[in-house]
Order: structure tokens, then sequence, then C-alpha cells
């Protein structure tokens, strides 16, 4: 089992009329276990610019669907500026939670509190001929065969940027999942069925699909200014 | 000029290379180089369950400052642990642990607005953590009646 640890030392000989002296070690495991987080980002480094102060955007460092809802995750982030009015504003879905000036580092737990990801299963049906094409999300497919489960089975081998598939061998329905919860909250299913290029009377609808709801808790920051800054993070998580 | 430093270790064999990272910050007022915080609350307190409760209350005087908290769950159950909400908005979950290796966070703080109070929810059993908040600007309030 990996362990890992996270040890924090404050220290000041002159704030008060005594020395101040604080030290804790934490020992980071899954929630509520004595068993050692095994999942990490490992150390990382993110630089942010913008061509005017009027283009600054805020980047997401981590996106909840990343890791596991209400787990014990932790997230270490530092600003690595050397300009002392240089900041970043760390925020947790719209929430601010507070300023990393220069030097400043940061190490929290986070609850990832993940979205609903939008569903939707398309089923290939009617009378398909090979060299039939179906695009989706950018990729095309091209039928090999006239066979529908074919045909699913091809969709599915597929990669979609923004989508993953489920698919039970021999039928001719394929789940779509999207990767992450919706950036916001769609009223409306999916309701594209794709295009689709036949030479006979082919199917590929939609058969059914729910809605999907945002993510609660992806974690971004912005920037103070649109010259270089530079961040390190690291997250673990479960 | 008071100086405090915040240093962090972190150390982990979870990967093929061991991963190890520190360092250190000196707590200054917001984007200053040679002003230091130089005021600081801390407490120790015994959180029980089903109540959220206040534990740090945003101050106008605290808006774009420069604030740093640190929480530390003392507890000794692991599966003891406290909420972590910012504006009713979770943050995370600060574990208690087996001979004070329980979770601890250390945090930048804007008081945005004054509803940006930072509260804690124990959940399992009464929770004990100790924090600490390096601030600046802050006030006392004016006596009551």
């Amino acid at each position: 089992m990996a362990t890992t640890t996270a040890t924090i030392t404050l220290a000041s000989a002159d704030m008060l009329t005594d020395v101040l002296s604080f030290s804790t070690t934490s020992t980071l495991t899954t929630a509520g276990t004595s068993t050692g987080l095994s999942q990490t980002s490992g150390l990382s480094r993110k630089t942010t610019s913008a061509a005017s102060a009027a283009a600054i955007q805020s980047v997401t460092l981590f996106r909840a669907d990343d890791a596991l809802n209400s787990g014990a995750n932790k997230v270490y982030l530092k600003n690595l500026s050397t300009t002392a009015a240089q900041f970043f504003t760390v925020t947790i879905d719209q929430e601010e939670i507070g300023r990393l000036y220069a030097g400043d580092w940061m190490f929290m737990p986070w609850s990832a509190t993940a979205g609903t990801k939008r569903i939707f299963t398309v089923t290939i049906a009617a009378t398909w001929a090979a060299g039939d094409t179906w695009e989706f999300d950018g990729i095309t497919l091209t039928a090999a065969d006239s066979t529908v489960a074919n045909i699913a089975a091809q969709i599915d081998a597929l990669n979609y940027p923004n989508w993953i598939t489920t698919y039970v061998a021999t039928e001719a329905t394929i789940i779509f999942t999207e990767r992450y919860s919706s950036s916001a909250s769609y009223t409306a299913v999916v309701t594209a069925d794709g295009t689709l290029n036949t030479s006979g009377n082919g199917t590929a609808n939609v058969s059914s699909s729910s809605v999907g709801a945002k993510s609660e808790a992806d974690i971004s920051i912005r920037p103070s200014v649109h010259t270089d800054m530079t961040i390190e993070h690291i997250l673990f998580n479960e | 000029m008071a100086t405090t430093t915040a240093a962090i270790s972190l150390s982990s064999d979870l990967m093929s290379s061991n991963l190890s990272v520190s360092t250190d910050t000196t707590l200054m007022k917001a984007g200053t180089e040679n002003d230091s915080l130089d005021q600081a609350r801390m407490g120790y307190n015994k959180i029980p369950t089903g109540t959220s409760f206040d534990l740090l209350d945003a101050t106008t005087a605290g808006v774009d400052k420069a604030a740093k908290v640190l929480i530390a769950n003392e507890s000794e159950d692991e599966t003891y642990y406290v909420t972590i909400v910012i504006d009713a908005k979770t943050i995370g979950r600060l574990y208690g642990g087996p001979d004070g290796s329980g979770d601890w966070m250390f945090i930048p703080w804007n008081q945005d607005d004054a509803t940006h109070d930072l509260e804690v929810t124990a959940t399992t059993g009464t929770n004990n953590i100790s924090w600490i908040v390096f601030h600046e600007g802050e006030t006392l309030p004016t006596q009551g009646d």
C-alpha cells in the first residue's frame, strides 16, 4: 500500500510574545479508512497567459468527474510567481476560496461533487448496406457490412472525443455516455441522431436519453495579470 | 515586523519514483513583499454532530486580503470527519486519524462578501479540531448591549 504524508509547519518568532511553533503530519488515506490514497496526478505545472488583461480567462485545473465524489481527495497548489502583486484567484465551482499570491501555497481536501452525465441510446435498424456512413461527435463510421449488430459493434469500437460507449455483443443498440458532466445544465436531452448517409433505409435513431447536470466542484484558477504566470499543482485522489 | 512562515512537505511512494515536494512561504499582506500578516486568532473546538457551525465569520475588512486558514482534525477515529463549507459551497472533508495523523488544510481565505463564512459540520461523532487564522485589516467589533 502506498504511503503519502503531508506535513505543515507554522513558525513565527515574533508575532506573539512567545514563539509560535505548530507542526502536524497527515497520512493521506481513502475516506474513513487506513488505506492509503492510490492515485495522483503527479506534480504538474500550468502557465497562463492572454493577449491582454481583457482577455484573461479562468483555467480549470481539476474536474470533479476525475475524482471520487465525497472522497478524501487532496489538492496542492503553489503560485510560482515572484512578483508580489500577482495572484491566482482559486475557485471551486463558482465560489471563490481565496487569492494565492506570489510564492503562496495551499493544501486542501476536495469532495469533488460531480454532476450527472448525459446518456443516450442509439438503435441501428432497418436496411443498411456496406459503405453506408454515420457521423457523430466528429467521428465517421463506415459500415463494413449490412448486419445491424455488426454496425453497432463498429460504432462501439470507435473513439469519440466527448463520449464513451457501452455495447452488448449481438445487439443493435449502443449507449453513449458523456465523458464529463455537462458544463451547464441542459434542459433538453440529446436530439441529434448523427449524420446518416445510407443507400437503403437504414436508421440510427436516438431511442432513449437522459439529461445531465453540471459539476458542482470543478477547481479553477484565474490569473491576476495577462502576462505569464505559473502554478504548480498535485491531486491525490481516490 | 512579525514574520510567520508556513512550510509544507509532501512525500509519497505511490509512483515509480518517489514524490517529494517541500516549500515554504512567508505570510504577507495582500500584494506586498515587505509587510507581513500581523494578526492571528486560534482555537481548539469540539464539534458535535448534526449542526453546521460558523468557525470563522467573514468580515468586510477581509475583502480581497491575504488571510490564511489552517484547520486540523485531531480526532483519533479515522471514520470521524468534518465537512468544510465556504458560503454554502462544500470544499471537502477533513478526516480524523490515529496518533495525530488526521487531515489538515491550509488555504487562502478571501472574505469577498458577508456570507463568505467558513463553516464546519461534524459527522460520525464529536470531532476535535484546532485552527489558526492569520489575517490583516480586521478590527474588533464595537461593544454591543
